[in-house]
């Protein structure tokens, strides 16, 4: 771990980072985006799940619902990540230490393996819903997962500014 | 005017013993976090269906229906894990322009979802001209991502 130290260091050490970390806006208003877009991803992300274990949406056929909520989920993916990016380039040598950091990345890692292997796995037989008993498990399975990813990924990314453990 | 209330949230047991807690505090307010995110989507896949873009397979009243559900309990978490943050900072709220920016916004929120927004989403979809439901999702978004927005920068500017 120490030997990622001096990258770190340099990044922590670079003009735009260090302006970042200096300004009155650049940090409070990255983060303010982050926590924006990351509410509204992980908001229709936990829809589409209460809907594959089935307490919502129920009259929606599941592919069509996953078919047309898929594109709004990548699409506030994508500036909730950059985001996360950027704060952690302005500042990672208090997070890379941080154990709920680490925990967030965790849960973040398995619930995007567990929606790779939803997309690759159930959803491509996505005719068979609904009438095959063993594709709805495996639904409902990826569902409950994802449903504790999420959450587990956002409560531990909030509780970063406490460094409970040093 | 308010400056008792807050005094008086200030000073209750729940208040005192959420700030000598190191947990307590931190772990409500990432419960409130989550409960958020949940209200939010729960909001944004209506007014995606009002705007067009969403579900469009289902009804705009079958949504609403299916997410009210959803934003009842989720509303109660929110509100739930939001008063003892409330009233642990209860005199540093009462000088924040921010928190009381945020409580119009929500009050504004709250009243435009209950009323015109919960109207037009179970209104029968022939009788109303395509602009209508799409201004509503606009506006429904537009009013609780400025309710998340501002209630995050009150850590900041507040």
């Amino acid at each position: 771990m120490s030997s990622i130290v001096p990258a770190f260091t340099w990044l922590e050490g670079l003009a735009w980072t260090t302006a970042l970390r200096e300004s009155p806006y650049g940090y409070p208003l990255i983060e303010t985006a982050h926590v924006a877009s990351i509410v509204v991803f992980a908001g229709l992300v936990i829809m589409m799940d209460l809907r594959l274990v089935g307490l919502a949406f129920m009259p929606a056929p599941l592919a069509q619902i996953q078919r047309r909520l898929f594109p709004w989920q990548m699409a506030t993916f994508v500036p909730s990540t950059v985001t996360g990016i950027l704060l952690f380039c302005v500042d990672p040598l208090r997070y890379y230490r941080n154990v709920l950091f680490l925990a967030k990345l965790a849960f973040l890692v398995l619930a995007g393996l567990n929606a790779l292997v939803f997309h690759l796995k159930t959803y491509r037989r996505a005719e068979g819903w609904g009438e095959d008993p063993q594709v709805m498990a495996m639904a409902r399975l990826a569902g409950v997962a994802s449903l504790l990813l999420w959450s587990l990924t956002i409560v531990s990314g909030r509780l970063i500014p406490n460094n409970w453990f040093k | 005017m308010l400056l008792p209330f807050f005094e008086w949230c200030d000073g209750l047991a729940m208040s005192q013993a959420y700030r000598d807690s190191t947990y307590l505090f931190a772990v409500t307010q990432a419960l409130h976090v989550l409960a958020v995110t949940v209200f939010v989507g729960a909001i944004v896949i209506g007014d995606l269906r009002l705007l067009g873009w969403g579900p469009v397979g289902q009804s705009r009243a079958s949504i609403a229906r299916s997410a009210q559900r959803i934003l009842l309990w989720a509303g109660l978490a929110v509100l739930v894990t939001g008063i003892p943050q409330f009233t642990t900072n209860a005199l540093t709220y009462e000088r924040s322009w921010l928190f009381a920016f945020k409580m119009c916004l929500l009050a504004a929120a709250l009243l435009f979802t209950a009323t015109v927004r919960h109207r037009v989403a179970v209104a029968d979809e022939r009788h109303l001209p395509p602009w209508v439901p799409k201004a509503v999702g606009a506006v429904s978004f537009a009013l609780w991502m400025g309710v998340t927005i501002s209630g995050r920068l009150i850590t900041y500017y507040g």
